[in-house]
Formats: C-alpha cells, structure tokens, sequence
C-alpha cells in the first residue's frame, strides 16, 4: 500500500456498509496484514487452530473472547512478540502487505517497528517522558538532529492526546505519570517509530473508566493513519472502537465481520452465547 | 450452607476467657521476637564496638614514635655546606654524597656519649635527608631533630618493655617525646619496626584491586548478562551454573593453588607480581559478580524488555540500553561485596608468593609487591614487640582503604539506581 492510500480518510459509510462480509476475511481494500490458516504451539500444546484475517488499513480491529482464547497469543504472532517464548512455535503464514513476516527476510527488529505495539499494563522505560518517545526513533535512525526529534516527540505527544499535559515536564520521570497518562505515553512511543500496524493488548484494562474513555478517544483518532487490532475483554468497548471484530474460541477463530454484524446479527450460536453474556 | 451445619457447629465466643488467653499469648510471642531481635542486634552492635575499640586503642600508636632532640651544627659538621647544593638537579645525589650518616651519629655521640647511637634506631639518619631536601637553608644553622628512638626503647616508653629499656626511658624521661610516624604512611617493609611503613602494602592493595576490578567486573557483567538474557535454557547451562555456584563456594586457598599452577608455571607470569595477586582474586571475586548479576538481571520487569522490543530495539539494545542500566545498582552491590572480600584475602596470595619481604613499593602490575593483609600477616609473625602496634595500625589502614572503596561504590550505586 502507498503512502497516499496510507493517509486517506476512510469514510464511514463504506466501513459500515460496503464491507459487510460473509468469510474470515474482508473485501474492504488491500488488507495492511492477512493471516493464513496459523497454527500456534506452546510445546505440545496447540493455543491457535487453523486462524486466517485479514486486517484492513482503514479499520480497527478488535478481537474478542473468553480468557485463555488465545487471541493475545494470535496477537503476539503479528509482531512476532512469541520469538521471546523459545517453546512457542507457529505455522501457517502471516503476511504483512503480502510479505510473510516468518520468512527468513524479515528482519525481526525492523517488524516489531513497522508492527508496533501497546501491552496491558502500562509499561513506561524509567527515564524521561521525551527519553520514552525518543528512544524508538534514536534507535531506528528517524531523526537527523535535536529539532527533528524534537518535533517527532511533540507529534507524537499529540496525536496521543497528551502534550497538553506534559509539555511542561517532558524531562519528568515517564513513570511518574497517572496510569492513563502512562498508557497513552506508551501510545505515543508505538507512534513515534511510524508504524504502520498498531497492535493493542488489552490497552485499558488496568485503567479507571476516564482514563478509558480517553484512550478509546485516541483510538477513534488515530483509525485510518495506522491499522489497529485492539484485544479486549470489554465487549462494550469492542463495540464501541472498532468496525470489525474477531470472537476467538478455544484458539479457533469462530467469526470474524462487521463489528455491528457480529454485536446484532451474529451468524454463530457460540458469538450470540458470549456477547448476550450466557459464557465468558 | 444449610441449618444442620449450622446449629452443629460451636458458636465463637470472641469475647470467651480462652479467646482472650490466645490474645495474650500473641501479644507475649510478639514481644518475645521484639527482644530476642533487639539483643541480636546489640550483641552484634558491641561486638564491632569492641574490635573498634581495641584497634583504634592499640592501632593509634602504631602512628607515632618516640623520639629524641639531637642537636646538628650543621656548619661545623659538614665543613661549610652552602644551601645550593642541595637545590636543583644535583640535590639528591649531593645530599647522599655528604655523609649524613656519620655527621647524625657524631651529633648523637656528642650529646649522649660514646653508645648514644645505640639509642637511635638505625634509619633514623634519613629524616635528616629529607629535611635537608625540603629545607636547604638548615645547613647554615644549628638546628635541633627529633630522630626516633631504637623500638625496645619505643615500646617502654609507651606501653611496658623489658628491664634495661625501662631503666632508659627512666634515665632519659625528660628528654623523650612523642611524635607522629609519618614514615609509617611513606615507607615500605623494614626489619626495623621503628622503619617500616604501609605504603608499599598499600599500593600493592591499590593495584591488585583495580587489576581484580578491570577483569572481574566485565567479565562477571558479561557473563552474568550472557547467562540470563542470551543463554539458552538447556543442560549445559544448568550445568555452568552449577559451576558457578560451587566456585563461590570454593575455599580460597585453592584458588591461590590455582593460580600457582596456571599462572606462575603454566603461564611463566612474573612471581609476587600484583599482575598474578589480581588475576587469582578475580577468579575468586568473578562467581559472586555473576551470581548477584544474574539475579539483579533476572529482577528487571519483563514489561520493559517487552516495551523495547515492542518498538523495534534488538536484543543487543534491550539488554545495554534497558536491562543493563537498571540491573546496575543490584550489579554493584555484588561487585562492592566481591572486592570487599578479595581486598581482605590473604590465602590465596600467599600460594602465588605476594609474602615475600618486599621494601620498595611496586610501580606496575608485574614488579614484586604485597598487600594489606599480607603485611598484617607477616608483621603479626614478627618477634620483635615494636610490630604488635604497627599490624594494629595496618589494620586501622586496612579497614579505611575497605571502607573508602565500599563508600565509593555505594555512592555510584545511588547514582545510577533508577527511581520507579
């Protein structure tokens, strides 16, 4: 995908209408990432079966399920996250604009770049709030000088929603913030690598529902410049955040659409159980 | 829960005489512990009180001598010296030429009589040298020295020393005094108590210590970080980790066995050298590095290695700009430990012969030298009385340089502990 269809501003109604879909995957333009029959082990033990998605640029993703679903695994895989398990292996392809992020030319380092990523808990590095959003692009060799990476920082800072509150005190403690301002904080550091992928583990679960509502805010900002996947236990904010949804059961993807398909009209019995709340 | 349990069960009486006896038997327990802590730590606390006491009582003396006035008219003795002599480059040599040893012990026979060098202890000339360096002019007056005083005269005069060098002290009582022994921080070993001083020890300390730190440090960082973050999780491992664990354990005379063998006949490394000392006390230091390394690495949260490498940072990057720096302040407090015991090891620094009499101090890693306790260790084997001071002093010496190190590294371990 170019850098034109990169920017553009999805329009609602295509999102909503267009894309209404009967597969595992979406016709709604060129897919940013599709997974293709993935398989995932922790040993002998298999934690995703057979899951092919495609996840669209313009549109954010949520994946929804009981615990122990296994989409945080699945989400794990898109970055590549699992290397760090060494008993953790995965079949089937990934493909990030149709490269398989598991060939042997994927450099890793670069993906995890490309497929940035926000953890559950909010997990600022001990230093600085301007170290936290300049460490990625010091790293990857984004900024030329001081006045470049300087203004990568703000942008960042205000795409997340927080320069307001911390342009003040940028050489503070990143870890001295609120939780919800050090979730955003972490936001703002995936964005500062420009990537192209966000991927969201459970973003707001150990936040109160202000720091929430702001980050889902955010979310609804950033849709359309990067392609979001959100994990959430909250099937209200599933709702409320994405256009497309995923219920994960027992490592297998049970139906994957329109989020105000799945939430109205589900094709699944086991999708009606869960969201009109009989499991889970 | 249904009404049969219920009714079976005994109803609590929270306010019962049993309940209040369990109570009081708590709060007895609580207090009990309370004491028990409290003595510990005070058996402890005058424990150290105690050794302080003693050391500094007997160790303070080691620091000064007893010495005697001896009067030198310098221009009479020398023959009319001029003070440029002993100025410029030739000073030294014109100083060693004049003879100052016979021009000291003529004054010293003039004023007390023919064995009235018999009283002096036998280096003492070379304060005169050193005064006359630092102070050419002297030689055109009549000037009065304090020369230290044989050490059997020393000891009477300060504590109790045998019959005839009591009578001394008494026949001379009002002419003795006392002064600081500032050859005790310039000198090195001597025969003479009177003579001998720390710094050669001292500086063999100095140099063994950094050598030790130069190789324990990185390697024991090195492979404390290899281990944990890079390492895979399998057999070999386990069993390098066992090795190490039991190499912390090892006694470390056998490290200076090892040492011995590998370095000194393997190697062929020069004998005594402070090269050798270091290197066989980073053997012995490396396993407590990696050890207390390891665990300091292994306490990092696993978040923030994930957050690097959510955003792209290699495993090389997580580990020196992540994981390192905040491991460091747990890092240093096994390293504080480590060096703390390698600058107290005698043992193993006997083996590869770092005991020898050694009166120069070293200039380099491979010139013969001693440390610390070492020289507490020969001086305690000494006969003569006038030693038992000066180990005493040189303990003094010791537990400074121990706490001068150990304030230092404490001070860069705040320095670089993160605040969470």
């Amino acid at each position: 995908m170019n850098d034109d269809q990169k920017m553009q501003e999805p329009s609602e109604s295509v999102n909503m209408t267009d894309l209404a879909t009967t597969g595992m995957t979406s016709d709604g333009g060129t897919p940013k990432m599709t997974a293709r029959h993935v398989d995932v082990f922790y040993g002998d033990k298999q934690a995703i079966n057979d899951v092919s998605i495609d996840v669209n640029m313009d549109s954010v993703t949520a994946f929804i399920g009981p615990s122990g679903c296994g989409k945080s695994t699945f989400l794990r895989c898109m970055n590549r996250m699992n290397d760090t398990i060494p008993i953790a292996r995965v079949t089937g392809d990934i493909m990030l604009e149709g490269e398989d992020i598991y060939s042997s030319q994927m450099d890793v380092v670069q993906l995890r770049a490309r497929v940035g990523m926000v953890f559950q808990k909010p997990n600022p590095f001990p230093k600085s709030i301007y170290d936290n959003i300049a460490y990625g692009p010091r790293i990857h060799g984004l900024a030329t000088g001081k006045e470049e990476l300087d203004n990568i920082v703000e942008s960042s800072l205000q795409r997340a929603g927080l320069w307001g509150e911390v342009k003040d005190r940028l050489s503070d403690s990143g870890t001295a913030l609120s939780g919800g301002q050090q979730q955003r904080l972490c936001i703002a550091r995936a964005i500062a690598v420009d990537p192209e992928v966000i991927l969201m583990d459970e973003p707001c679960s150990a936040l109160d529902p202000i720091a929430t509502a702001k980050i889902e805010e955010l979310i609804h900002e950033l849709r359309g410049k990067y392609a979001i996947v959100i994990v959430t236990h909250n099937m209200q904010q599933a709702a409320r955040v994405s256009q497309k949804t995923a219920f994960f059961h027992l490592g297998t993807l049970v139906e994957y659409g329109e989020t105000t398909d799945i939430f109205t009209n589900p094709r699944e019995e086991k999708t009606r159980d869960y969201i009109t709340g009989r499991y889970g | 829960m249904n009404s049969l349990t219920e009714t079976k069960r005994r109803p609590t009486d929270w306010q019962g005489a049993e309940m209040q006896q369990r109570i009081a038997r708590r709060y007895a327990a609580e207090r009990r512990f309370k004491a028990l802590g409290m003595a510990a730590v005070m058996l402890s606390a005058s424990f150290l009180a105690f050794l302080l006491v003693v050391m500094v009582g007997n160790g303070f003396r080691g620091f000064t001598q007893t010495e005697l006035p001896v009067e030198i008219d310098f221009p009479a003795v020398t023959g009319g010296a001029s003070p440029s002599q002993f100025q410029g480059p030739n000073a030294n040599a014109n100083v060693q030429s004049m003879g100052l040893r016979e021009i000291v012990d003529s004054s010293i026979e003039i004023q007390y009589g023919q064995d009235g060098t018999n009283l002096f202890s036998s280096g003492g000339w070379t304060a005169v040298n050193a005064m006359i360096l630092s102070n050419p002019d002297i030689v055109e007056q009549k000037a009065t020295v304090y020369l230290p005083v044989i050490s059997e005269i020393d000891v009477a005069y300060k504590d109790a020393g045998n019959p005839e060098a009591e009578q001394k002290v008494r026949e001379l009582e009002d002419k003795l005094s006392t002064g600081f022994n500032w050859n005790f921080l310039s000198n090195s070993d001597a025969t003479d108590p009177m003579q001998v001083g720390i710094w050669g020890a001292f500086k063999g300390s100095l140099i063994t210590m950094i050598v030790t730190l130069l190789l324990a440090f990185p390697v024991g960082v090195l492979a404390a970080l290899y281990l944990e973050e890079y390492a895979p999780k399998n057999r070999l491992t386990d069993l390098i980790e066992v090795s190490i664990n039991n190499l912390a354990a090892v006694p470390s005379i056998i490290f200076g066995l090892l040492g011995l063998a590998v370095f000194l006949n393997f190697f062929g490394m020069p004998r005594s050298g402070a090269l050798v000392g270091g290197l066989t006390l980073a053997l012995m230091t490396m396993p407590v590095i990696v050890i207390t390394g390891r665990n300091a690495v292994k306490s990092v949260p696993p978040s923030i290695r994930e957050a690097a490498l959510g955003i792209g940072a290699s495993p090389l990057q997580v580990v020196f700009h992540h994981v390192l720096p905040l491991a460091l302040p747990g890092i240093l407090t096994g390293t504080i430990i480590g060096m703390a015991r390698a600058l107290g090891e005698t043992a193993p620094l006997l083996m590869i012969g770092m005991r020898a009499f050694i009166a120069t101090p070293p200039s380099g890693i491979t010139d013969p030298a001693t440390v610390l306790p070492v020289q507490i260790f020969l001086w305690s084997d000494e006969v003569d009385r006038g030693f038992v001071e000066k180990t005493s002093a040189a303990i003094i010496v010791l537990l400074l340089f121990l706490l001068t190190m150990n304030a230092l590294a404490i001070y860069l371990r705040n320095r670089f502990e993160t605040r969470w």
